[in-house]
């Protein structure tokens, strides 16, 4: 008889318990949300919006005619192969080739290894021999790549805009140089980035020396480095800590958001995650706990095991009370009076580091003020931390002017000639230095830049733009994190006609030697011995210089009178209320301070916690919201954002638009309620708002740095926040799409538990009260049990999983941070499209690996949902992530339905997704229990964004050039109608396994056809910089998959469907401290699952594996 | 009453519907025989912009495929060779022949020479030559006897089907690994040394995928 697996729909009871949720909405059940789960996809995702039936048919009569005109020509067009003239070394046709290189931001790079297909690179990935990241790599260096191709980048050089040839350029930075050398640079100023290039900082050295009395000014918006005056506080010595995670144990991070805006991030990642990452049970008691104050919510706060929202101006008040405790002294009392916080809470904290000596780590937001960090570094050394959990280096002192030196000496009229390399001071300038006005009123501007953008479109009487290079079109030098020289290598020659940064100084220095490549090959010969030739090659072939990372400084102490000089440095806590609102401006996650607004791939990449792609939002409170009347306080059709059950009717996130107001400087944006922010805090992300950008950045967002002035960089206090009155902006929130409901989607436990009960996992869900199909083979090995498949009379026909691998992945929950590196770098490895803000609002984003970002309080009373009891949104949520891609599946649902076998399954477990076997029923996605497919709706390659509706009648026939250079040639590109989804990177497997089989059958050993472990990565492994994701081949016992799914945490999303999905998850653990005040003995979306399972509180301690309720 | 219909007409839907069945019979056979790479493709011998000749270099002077084709044996591509390969013989061999006008300008100026493509799988199909001819696939098998053709021909279909037919029995056409650039020889099973070509398939483990991804991804 055939078995019949009744799927447990929820009774009306369990949908009264609290559960996960993924919105407000959802928490809220809106009506709007309702009708909106009951859909396929999301309103409009599935109907031709704008077309009706007649306009239809006309289009179609318009193609049918062109097609007609077409078949004349119905022979195949000639093709030609084109060799090269002369054989290049070591290139291969269609073998990439690989070099090292390095992706310079301000004053840290990130070392990359790039692909290159005949000369044209196409991926970038972290740089394996640069250890701290181990191969890893960060979103927006994986991203870089796109800014290569940009259609929108400078591509001449332009005087009071019109062209400039490169010669004329050449003789007029010819005159520039004879000009102010003869008058030892009066009236000549530059304003640059920062940079770590060696190269540069020796140039500059010898433009100080030739023009003495010109002034070198250097600004950078965003600070991802501590301040040196805290270390000047507190050792009177210039230098900057370097953090070591990985032994840390207890680490309390003050409003520092480490995995993300420092920039070292990437190594403290990657090192936070070594502590992190547990095995067995044995481990937990080395698990790390991390303590965060916090006033926005972001990726660190939401891997936090206790996260104390405050205000960012009450920080040092918290840093003075905690120092109290840590160092045993009421010095600091008077600097800690007027502080919110549980006193337990600070003690407790404070106990849990002492008890932790010499594996502690106390560290503070760049942000913050010097006394903050001088705070830490003064509790590190009580703690005996130097040397283990931090290490100073040594930070020279630079003779650089700031902007606001140089904008006295315009106003003073000293400048005659200023030569801005890179930034965009026009944009991103302190608001109160009004910088447009000043660079208008400069005589002559020279401006070197990437993009002729808003500081180029500043019309002084004399401007010049000179057109720059992408760091993969010309030469350079770096230093990476610690301090490592890394070479920058280009893959191409410059698309267009640009120049190179050092070129440019080199020839304001009148140098016969510009050549950006001799002068590298000279910086770094010079610190080589040998050789130099064979010392440069092996440079470049390494990506880096050994031994040339920073060493620490020995012997540090604080001095003895640190502090009074904090005490006296530490900033008066402001007063934060609903009348005085503090702004918090942060960089974005995803385009940073702006330089990578018009970066397609980082615009739609949604913000890992507010989900919103396109755009930036003021996000406030839940507290706040409602005090602005934008959240209801009575139940019933309570709505989020918005007041009419409308608003939300078409599946759309449309928000109030306020006016946030300091002094008399506003901006003007939509409203975003963000739960977990601190109450009367308002986060903006910088660099949105851009005007001259480009098609991709222009009009995405609202320009923050209206509100920054040179004394607030970022906090602002004393703001104001007003709705306007009946204004809506419309949001593209990624957030409210593919909702799974309430079910254990991220299992988690403490370590507790976890140290009790290792296999945790299995005591939650609805697998242990499923008949299992696969009783019999539940016990079996997993080699034998991926290749064993279990069809419970099912009449689809599965193929034998008889091949000799069988792949399978496994992501560990507990470490993934949510920072969205693989989704970027899946897009550039399988040529996902950018389909732009319209289409993301619609529900037709193309990412094929998502990241989930639930929250969950614990504190939703049993009779919230259907009834109107605790509608409160949550204020306070602990925040559960987990990337999403195609599962997998042995039992994939999608192939039942397919109508033409588009979908099918390989002998090695893969799901297949055939794109030219696909006819668009989209049958598969609808069937798809992970909502992981991704539909084609237009040719997003071939049409520009602005006129997909328009086909090929718009204005963009063809896919433009740069935009085919760009594409991975191992992967198809899809066509509009077809279906989509992640392949494990199929390419990948599949050149893996020729290349290995080759070598093996050319090495004699023919028989030899299983790739081995490690051979190769998929592309969101290979980025990942906690290694989180594990791939690899089931039936090979050594292999890191088999043992990640050997671990006791791994289980199955939706797992009681029988889809039996080849990527597993391991199960997240929290490490809370039982003596703190917010600790609660089982995570809160525990609490959820106890309350929607056994239906009340007393039932948790029915509740397999649970403890007694929650203490709160 | 007078009838409407004439009398024939009662025939009429036999006729009509066997009519169909011709018609429909015609149109099937018409597109499975005309619309097919076996019918549009074999044959294809564009003009090249080098008069090159294969029976020349690969006949009757024996020269390997790997000569010019360098990289078949590690790459997905069968490379085109550059002019400076064809320089390596012809600065000394011909070197005045007015014929290779076109490789010696290649050579002295860079400008590829536009060979005129004629084996080409779709944009979605992933085929890698390096896989074939190390696992005893000779060149003959897709290509033809390309050491008898003094004008390159597409010889074989090169529909999926022939990919497939091949893939389901791999064995039919394995040849010794020594034998895959020689294309005069016989393949294991032609040359009636079967049990070798079986030996072959299990200790080479071949196993000829014949799921969508071994072409598409």
């Amino acid at each position: 008889m055939k078995r019949k697996l009744e799927h447990p729909a929820p009774s009306a009871r369990e949908l009264h318990g609290p559960r996960y949720w993924r919105s407000l909405d959802e928490l809220l059940e809106t009506p709007g949300f309702r009708s909106y789960l009951e859909r396929e996809f999301p309103e409009g995702a599935s109907t031709v919006e704008g077309v009706d039936r007649r306009q239809f048919f006309k289009l179609m009569a318009a193609s049918f005619a062109l097609g007609g005109i077409g078949l004349a020509g119905c022979r195949r067009p000639e093709a030609y192969i084109m060799p090269y003239g002369k054989s290049v070394e070591e290139v291969k046709d269609g073998m990439p080739l690989y070099f090292a290189t390095a992706m310079p931001l301000r004053r840290v790079a990130t070392p990359l290894v790039a692909e290159t297909f005949q000369g044209r690179p196409t991926k970038l990935e972290g740089n394996p021999s640069y250890l701290p990241h181990g191969g890893a790599g960060s979103l927006i260096s994986q991203a870089s790549l796109l800014d290569l191709y940009d259609p929108d980048r400078a591509k001449e050089h332009l005087r009071d805009g019109a062209p400039l040839a490169a010669a004329d350029l050449n003789d007029l930075l010819a005159s520039l140089s004879r000009n102010y050398t003869a008058k030892r640079g009066a009236g000549l100023a530059f304003l640059a980035e920062s940079s770590s290039s060696l190269t540069r900082a020796a140039l500059v050295a010898r433009l100080k020396a030739a023009m003495p009395e010109a002034i070198w000014a250097e600004y950078e918006p965003v600070a991802d480095d501590p301040p040196i005056e805290g270390a000047r506080l507190a050792f009177g010595r210039d230098v900057k800590p370097v953090y070591h995670f990985a032994p840390a144990r207890r680490i309390v991070s003050l409003d520092h958001d480490f995995l993300r805006a420092e920039a070292a991030s990437l190594t403290y990642a990657r090192d936070f995650a070594r502590g992190r990452r547990v095995s067995g049970p044995e481990e937990a008691d080395h698990m790390n706990r991390l303590y965060m104050a916090e006033s926005g919510l972001t990726i660190t706060g939401a891997m936090a095991d206790h996260r104390l929202r405050i205000a960012s101006s009450h920080v040092p008040a918290l840093a003075a009370a905690l120092a109290g405790r840590v160092l045993g002294t009421d010095a600091y009392a008077r600097m800690a009076t007027g502080l919110d916080v549980k006193p337990e809470w600070i003690a407790e904290c404070a106990a849990d580091l002492l008890a932790h000596r010499g594996e502690s780590l106390v560290t503070a937001g760049p942000h913050q003020p010097a006394a903050v960090h001088a705070l830490a570094y003064l509790m590190n050394a009580a703690l005996g931390n130097f040397g283990r959990t931090i290490d100073f280096v040594a930070v020279e002192a630079e003779a650089v002017a700031s902007i606001a030196d140089l904008a006295g000496a315009i106003r003073a009229g000293a400048v005659k000639t200023l030569i801005i390399l890179g930034g965009n001071p026009a944009y991103n300038a302190p608001a109160d230095l009004d910088w447009p006005a000043l660079q208008k009123s400069v005589a002559e501007v020279v401006r070197y830049g990437y993009y002729v953008d808003e500081t180029s479109a500043v019309a002084s009487p004399s401007r010049v733009h000179i057109a720059g290079t992408h760091y993969l079109e010309s030469w350079g030098d770096a230093r990476a994190a610690d301090g490592t020289i890394v070479p920058i290598q280009p893959m191409i020659l410059p698309l267009f006609d640009g120049t190179n940064e050092l070129t440019l100084l080199a020839r304001l220095l009148g140098d016969d030697v510009s050549d950006p490549y001799t002068l590298v090959y000279r910086t770094i010969t010079k610190l080589t011995s040998g050789d130099p030739e064979k010392a440069f090659r092996q440079f470049l072939f390494e990506g880096l210089l050994p031994g040339t990372a920073w060493a620490p400084v020995a012997g540090l102490a604080p001095r003895p009178d640190a502090g009074a000089g904090i005490i006296a440095a530490a900033p008066k806590a402001e007063e934060v209320s609903a009348r005085s609102l503090e702004v918090r401006l942060v960089p974005d996650h995803k385009i940073d301070d702006g330089r990578f607004a018009n970066n397609g791939w980082l615009q739609e990449c949604p913000d890992p916690i507010t989900r919103l792609a396109w755009d930036n939002a003021i996000l406030v409170s839940p507290r706040l919201g409602r005090e602005l009347g934008i959240l209801p306080h009575s139940a019933g059709v309570v709505q989020v954002a918005r007041t009419e059950t409308s608003d939300w009717d078409r599946g759309r996130d449309v928000a109030h638009v306020g006016v946030l107001r300091v002094g008399d400087r506003t901006i003007r944006g939509p409203i975003q309620i963000q739960p977990g922010l601190a109450n009367y805090t308002v986060v903006v992300a910088l660099g949105y708002g851009r005007t001259h950008s480009g098609r991709a950045g222009n009009g995405a967002g609202f320009n923050a740095y209206a509100l920054r002035t040179s004394a607030a960089m970022h906090t602002v206090a004393g703001a104001t926040l007003q709705v306007v009155a009946g204004e809506w902006y419309q949001l593209a929130n990624t957030q409210e799409h593919w909702s799974m409901e309430g079910r254990e989607i991220v299992r988690e436990a403490n370590v507790d538990e976890f140290k009790r009960n290792p296999a945790f996992v299995a005591a939650i869900g609805l697998e242990q009260h499923s008949p299992p199909y696969d009783a019999a083979s539940a016990k079996l090995p997993l080699a034998e049990k991926a290749a064993e498949i279990p069809r419970g009379n099912s009449l689809y026909v599965t193929p034998r999983f008889d091949g000799v691998h069988q792949w399978g992945m496994s992501i560990d929950l507990n470490t993934c941070i949510g920072c969205q590196a693989c989704v970027v770098a899946c897009q550039a490895e399988n040529n996902v499209p950018i389909v732009g803000k319209d289409q993301v609002v619609r529900g037709r984003e193309m990412h094929w690996i998502r990241i989930d970002r639930y929250y969950s309080d614990g504190r939703i009373a049993p009779g919230a949902f259907g009834g109107a009891e605790n509608h409160e949104i949550p204020e306070d949520p602990q925040v559960s992530i987990e990337p999403m891609a195609c599962q997998q599946c042995e039992l994939a649902p999608c192939e039942t339905v397919c109508p033409v076998n588009a979908t099918v399954h390989d002998g090695e477990g893969l799901n297949l997704m055939v794109y030219n076997r696909c006819v668009g029923t989209r049958y598969c996605a609808n069937n798809c229990p992970y909502k992981v497919r991704r539909f084609n709706f237009f040719d997003w390659n071939k049409r520009a964004t602005d006129a997909l509706y328009m086909g090929p009648l718009g204005h963009q026939k063809q896919m433009p050039e740069l935009l085919q250079m760009v594409q991975n040639p191992e992967v198809t590109v899809r066509m509009r109608g077809v279906m989509e989804k992640c392949t494990y990177c199929i390419q990948r497997i599949e050149n893996a396994r020729i290349r290995h089989t080759v070598e093996a059958t050319q090495a004699g050993r023919p028989g030899d056809v299983v790739i081995p472990d490690g051979t190769f990565q998929t592309a969101c492994q290979q980025v990942c910089p906690v290694e989180a994701i594990v791939f690899g081949n089931l039936l090979d016992p050594e292999s890191r998959v088999v043992k990640a799914k050997a671990q006791p945490r791994t289980y199955s999303v939706l797992g009681y469907l029988n889809t039996r999905p080849r990527t597993t998850y391991l199960g997240r653990l929290r490490n809370p401290n039982p003596r703190m005040p917010d600790y609660s003995d089982l995570p809160l979306s525990r609490v959820e699952y106890n309350l929607k399972t056994y239906h009340s509180r007393e039932g948790e301690a029915a509740a397999p594996g649970a403890g007694p309720g929650e203490k709160r | 009453m007078s009838y409407v219909f004439p009398k024939w007409s009662n025939k009429l839907p036999l006729q009509i519907v066997i009519y169909l069945l011709v018609l429909g019979g015609t149109v099937t056979a018409g597109v499975t025989y005309y619309c097919t790479p076996k019918y549009l493709r074999v044959g294809y011998a564009p003009v090249q912009p080098v008069p090159y000749d294969h029976s020349l270099h690969a006949g009757q002077l024996g020269m390997d495929c790997r000569y010019c084709h360098s990289n078949v044996d590690q790459s997905g591509f069968a490379n085109i060779p550059t002019a400076q390969t064809c320089m390596n013989c012809h600065s000394l061999v011909k070197p005045q022949s007015p014929l290779l006008a076109v490789v010696r300008a290649s050579y002295q100026t860079g400008e590829p020479v536009p060979w005129v493509q004629i084996h080409k799988t779709p944009d979605y199909v992933y085929f890698n030559h390096a896989i074939h001819v190390n696992r005893g696939i000779s060149c003959v098998e897709c290509h033809g006897k390309i050491n008898e053709m003094p004008v390159v021909y597409h010889a074989q279909s090169l529909s999926m089907r022939f990919c497939l037919d091949c893939h389901r029995a791999p064995e039919n056409r394995l040849r010794a690994p020594q034998d895959v650039y020689h294309l005069e020889s016989p393949t294991l099973v032609a040359g009636g040394r079967t049990a070798q070509a079986a030996e072959m398939i299990r200790d080479w483990r071949i196993k000829a995928p014949d799921t969508c991804n071994a072409c598409h991804r």
